[in-house]
């Protein structure tokens, strides 16, 4: 039996109940890329922080003044590097003694105001905080239809709370394990999230650097969903987020490492979407034109009756 | 036909030389269809023509080249590396043009055939030579063959549509064997000719997969020893939806002629993209232009990805793990053996060019949060880690740094060990910040 991923929507336009200049609906394949109908092409986040103290140092090099300037980021995300999403990762409240949730609030109204791209916002880290931070970040976006995460085994109360309460959609990330991703499918469901409101996040390790398990649960996420699992028939979120850390970008040349940190996420990126990820995400603003290149090439291939 | 079957066709010496320990280990792999009857230098040629029908890999094996450069692809059974594994990684080959002086060709061979990256134990490097026929003259081709003559047995490619050049730059490398492209519906009679006279691997290049099919039967009939496939894309996302294609119909064993590898050349195609897709998706043989540095990198880490054994356990070996060379006041920090953590930790410790030690213990390849919630991470893991290890011996102090998510068990192992417990950040990306202050306080 072949089925389809289910469709969830990200951002919310006037006509839809928000702000957003466009939105998109993620989801819909019944077959991988290149192996039938895919379903919608994958997007392409740009991911910029609050606090860039934990942010790559290649990445700030690049980007300079606008690492301090959340809404020029938010803004040259959309205008310079032509994004599709902004995911905007609230690395403010992983600061030691963090104790306020409504700046967290305040910067995704910041970016919301900045761009009129929908947004993926990442939350806190820590039990303590989440239900506050979630809390401002979902009334922050209400009616804008966010991605919002992250939800885990051990914490997904909190970000399910705030997604029921203000109409957003939930990430759900387990460690490269399907049965896992599964079993916190369900945990989200019997809260109240329904199916159309969850995006899997796998985990993504970085190319070289366990990327190979993350890439084979993603296919197997897929294929199970397609074969008739409706607990896995969400579509995919995949951020290889510690790519620009690896050795490999840290001890580059000095002229070579802003190139081989665009080709270590593209590289990683690029696969995840041949694995069937839904949206892909990225942290060095010059990976998101030529990675959003390759995929419309992938999406526009054709095959054989 | 099942291993008993086929093992007792085999000669029963044990003699390694197919490269597995018995006759019925290799009569296993052969009845899984994962190997070539050829492997064996024994069997007679009715026996292989019998066990090749009956256990033929879906996809056949094509050996490219001579000596120890040489590469095989193929042999390979499923759509998907979690289905099994992916057994031949791809093989790599740069292009050079016939139109570039003669240094230069010579120069761009050397290169490929010394470029070597070390990574996690093993040796990445590249594939072969191309050489693609753009001036149209048989002679310059095999001037061009001529020049890469001294890198001794690094495999060739040659690319030309003409079999005339073709036969000219075989007269001078025809020895290394190389691959030959292409043979089409205009010059397949030709090409097949040469293939079987220098006993080289060609491939054979139509739109349609009813002409390919035709082709290979043609070319195969006509004695070209091996053949590869090119589905000729315009782009890089025809190819990954026919590779597709024609690897289901091969590992189905739905349409034998169309069970031979995949070639891909990524020239036309948008390097970078084309390179990755291949890759992840059938490709046997790749043609690429010569790649920048941190190109060449993350394509070949791709492959080593790709081509890893899925059923290989995510785990590295429990130990001591010295991390910028900490002497015996540095800090202890433990964690898990799931790779992953490993790496990930490993990442932002050298980043953070802190000395310390990284203890890993053994959790059964389970990350932090599932280990303690599974008690594969308790005080007495912990505490036998301690013992096993000498840990004692290694450090001048006596305390731990635990990971975030393990905190519950501080007091435990404080009481169970006697070392003094310290409750490290639950992310690793913050463990530089937290070693930086802890080691100023």
């Amino acid at each position: 039996m072949t089925e389809r991923i289910t469709e969830v929507a990200v951002g919310a336009t006037r006509t839809e109940g928000g702000t957003r200049t466009r939105s998109y609906r993620i989801g819909g394949a019944s077959a991988l890329p290149g192996m039938g109908d895919a379903g919608s092409r994958p997007l392409v986040a740009l991911e910029i922080c609050d606090d860039p103290a934990l942010w790559p140092a290649v990445v700030l090099e690049e980007v300079g003044d606008l690492a301090g300037d959340l809404a020029g980021w938010a803004r040259a995300a959309e205008e310079w590097w032509n994004a599709d999403l902004v995911r905007l990762v609230l690395t403010s409240t992983r600061r030691r003694g963090f104790d306020d949730p409504a700046a967290a609030g305040r910067a995704v109204e910041e970016v919301l105001a900045a761009t009129g791209l929908p947004l993926v916002v990442e939350g806190s880290a820590d039990p303590a905080l989440d239900t506050e931070v979630f809390r401002r970040c979902g009334e922050a976006g209400e009616g804008e239809r966010l991605l919002l995460g992250t939800a885990e085994a051990e914490r997904y109360r909190s970000v399910a709370a705030a997604a029921l309460a203000y109409g957003h959609a939930v990430v759900a990330q387990t460690p490269i394990d399907i049965n896992l991703a599964k079993q916190l499918n369900i945990l989200l469901r019997e809260t109240g999230v329904s199916h159309d409101r969850i995006v899997i996040d796998p985990y993504t390790g970085a190319l070289g650097y366990g990327f190979e398990y993350s890439y084979s649960v993603m296919e197997r996420v897929r294929t199970a969903a397609l074969a008739g699992d409706a607990d896995l028939a969400m579509p995919m979120i995949s951020a290889a987020q510690d790519s620009l850390t690896v050795k490999e970008v840290r001890e580059a040349p000095d002229e070579e490492r802003a190139g081989t940190a665009v080709e270590w996420e593209f590289y990683a990126a690029f696969a995840a979407a041949v694995a069937g990820a839904g949206i892909v995400c990225v942290r060095h603003p010059r990976t998101v034109g030529v990675l959003k290149e390759a995929v419309a090439d992938l999406w526009e291939g054709a095959g054989w009756p | 036909m099942k291993a008993l079957e086929v093992y007792k066709l085999l000669p029963k010496t044990n003699c390694k030389e197919c490269g597995f320990p018995t006759c019925l280990a290799f009569a296993m792999k052969l009845a899984a269809g994962g190997v070539e009857p050829e492997r064996c230098p024994y069997l007679d040629e009715e026996t292989k023509a019998l066990l090749g029908g009956a256990t033929r890999p879906p996809v056949r094996a094509v050996t490219v080249g001579v000596g120890a450069r040489s590469f095989t692809v193929g042999e390979e059974i499923v759509m998907f590396r979690h289905e099994k594994t992916f057994y031949h990684r791809p093989g790599i080959m740069v292009c050079a043009a016939d139109t570039s002086p003669v240094a230069e060709i010579r120069r761009t061979a050397e290169e490929v055939r010394d470029f070597v990256v070390h990574r996690v134990g093993q040796d990445l490097t590249l594939d072969g030579i191309a050489l693609r026929c753009e001036s149209g003259d048989p002679d310059r081709f095999a001037a061009a063959a001529m020049a890469v003559g001294e890198c001794g047995d690094l495999p060739r490619l040659l690319i030309a549509a003409d079999p005339a050049a073709h036969e000219a730059a075989l007269r001078v490398c025809g020895q290394f064997l190389p691959l030959i492209h292409a043979a089409t519906t205009e010059n397949h009679a030709e090409m097949a000719a040469l293939a079987k006279r220098y006993g080289c691997p060609l491939v054979v290049r139509a739109e349609t997969q009813v002409k390919l099919a035709d082709l290979a039967a043609q070319c195969t009939a006509a004695g070209a020893p091996a053949v590869l496939l090119d589905p000729a894309p315009r782009t890089m996302g025809d190819f990954v939806a026919r590779a597709s294609h024609l690897r289901e119909h091969a590992v189905t064993r739905a349409a034998p002629d169309l069970g031979y590898p995949l070639y891909l050349d990524t020239v036309p195609l948008g390097t970078d993209a084309a390179l990755a897709a291949g890759i992840l998706r059938y490709a046997g043989v790749i043609a690429v232009p010569p790649l920048p540095h941190p190109s060449l990198l993350a394509a070949l880490t791709l492959r080593q990805n790709i081509y890893t054994d899925p059923q290989k356990p995510i785990q590295v070996a429990p130990g001591i793990y010295p991390v910028n060379n900490p002497g015996r006041d540095a800090p202890v920090l433990l964690s898990v053996n799931f790779s992953l953590t490993y790496f990930t930790l490993l990442g932002y410790l050298e980043a953070a060019k802190v000395p310390c030690y990284l203890f890993v213990v053994d959790t059964a390849g389970l990350s932090v949060l599932t280990a303690v919630a599974g008690g594969k991470l308790d005080e007495e893991v912990v505490k036998k880690a301690i013992e096993a290890t000498d840990l004692a011996g290694t450090v001048g102090h006596r305390t731990i740094v635990i990971p975030g998510f393990a905190a519950p068990l501080s007091g435990r192992i404080e009481e169970a060990t006697g070392w003094t417990v310290r409750v490290g950040p639950r992310d690793a990306a913050e463990i530089g910040e937290f070693l930086e202050t802890e080691t100023e306080g």
